[in-house]
């Protein structure tokens, strides 16, 4: 009885020295993670403006489409604080199918930040990895041509006109920037974006949300961006 | 680095998008028939239902036998529907006349899907021919066929 109270004894202890070896270890690996290097370049290393030309090119080849630019801090060539100002829109003419006419159009904003994850933080190239907080709010007009009623054959109506709407998202950020030209570099990021709160109004659903796309709880996305790194 | 393209296939799985139309895209009323002390009951007589429309006079419902329950459609937005509840008794039969009213709301989901419309039961009114009377019990009518919005009571000779 002895010798096995001892064997509970010593396992326990191990256990424990164990998961506080594993927490110690965890948090000094956070702490690594959201501290600066140590070297002696400047924190404030300048900052960047952007324009996506992804969205552009939607909005000329589709019926929606955003206009988006974004200015970003550069700290220690680490962290990068951003925030992303866009104008989306969606003029959806004429459903070949349904008939229904969908039209909005709303800036949106996004804030948040990037990390670059090379080793060789300082070089002309970087690999962000970020997380972004985005809202928009937005009006919907949505419309159809009078049709009959399928039972009762009476002429119906179908629309609402100005429905305000707001969309709150999240975005998982995967990204690269490369040094084409002096201050000139090109880079893209995937997107990952994921709804956090909506209200879609009386409708029961919006269809292009202005900054997220299509609709819905879900949605990846990306940009391909023409950056001036001052 | 290495760990960066399984991170991407993983996003790119998780976000797939699709045309979220609802399988079951029919917005109809479902009727309860009861016996006085609200329990369900199968009508024993046979059930037929004719709505006026815009030209004439149609069967909405034809038939009905042995059935504790059913649904009927609603008018996209007509702001009252007239209904006529026909009792076959053998070679007899009753007619009660329903008007059920309600507000009409557009719902929509996306443009690949048809318009629809979702409405809330405002008021029912009826004659008492065969009918002893007729409650709403959920005013929301949408695509959820499993709520029921009407409890029917013949009267007790019936």
């Amino acid at each position: 009885m002895m010798s096995q109270r001892y064997i509970s004894t010593s396992i326990r202890r191990l256990a424990i020295s164990l998961l506080l070896f594993l927490t110690a270890h965890s948090a000094s690996a956070q702490l690594k993670f959201f501290s600066l290097q140590k070297d002696t370049i400047p924190v404030f290393r300048g900052f960047a403006l952007s324009f996506d030309m992804v969205g552009l090119l939607m909005n000329q080849l589709s019926d929606h489409g955003e206009y988006e630019g974004a200015f970003r801090l550069n700290l220690h060539d680490e962290w990068f604080p951003i925030v992303e100002v866009g104008y989306g829109r969606a003029n959806h003419t004429d459903d070949p199918v349904t008939g229904i006419r969908y039209e909005t159009k709303a800036p949106y904003f996004r804030i948040g930040i990037d990390k670059n994850m090379l080793k060789k933080k300082h070089g002309p190239n970087r690999l962000y990895m970020g997380l972004r907080y985005a809202f928009t709010s937005y009006d919907v007009d949505l419309s159809t041509d009078n049709f009959p009623d399928p039972v009762w054959l009476w002429d119906t109506g179908f629309g609402v006109k100005g429905e305000k709407c707001n969309y709150h998202w999240l975005e998982i950020v995967v990204g690269v920037d490369a040094k084409i030209y002096g201050p000139l570099h090109l880079g893209w990021s995937a997107r990952y974006k994921r709804r956090i709160a909506h209200d879609d109004g009386s409708i029961g659903n919006t269809w292009y949300v202005p900054g997220f796309g299509i609709g819905g709880g879900t949605r990846l996305g990306g940009t391909f961006n023409v950056i001036i790194d001052i | 680095m290495r760990r960066l393209p399984i991170i991407l296939l993983s996003l790119l799985a998780m976000a797939c998008s699709s045309i979220d139309c609802p399988v079951n895209n029919i917005v109809s009323t479902q009727y309860v028939i009861c016996d006085k002390d609200g329990a369900e009951m199968k009508l024993s007589d046979t059930l037929s239902i004719l709505t006026r429309r815009m030209d004439d006079t149609i069967t909405v419902l034809n038939r009905l036998v042995q059935k504790a329950t059913f649904s009927l459609q609603i008018s996209y937005s007509h702001p009252e529907d007239e209904l006529f509840f026909v009792f076959y008794k053998g070679p007899v039969y009753t007619i009660d006349t329903v008007w059920i009213k309600k507000d009409d709301y557009p719902h929509f989901e996306s443009v690949d899907c048809n318009a629809a419309f979702f409405h809330t039961l405002t008021g029912v009114r009826y004659t008492t021919h065969y009918i002893d009377s007729i409650v709403i019990k959920n005013t929301s009518v949408n695509y959820d066929v499993s709520t029921v919005h009407f409890h029917l009571y013949p009267k007790v000779s019936n």
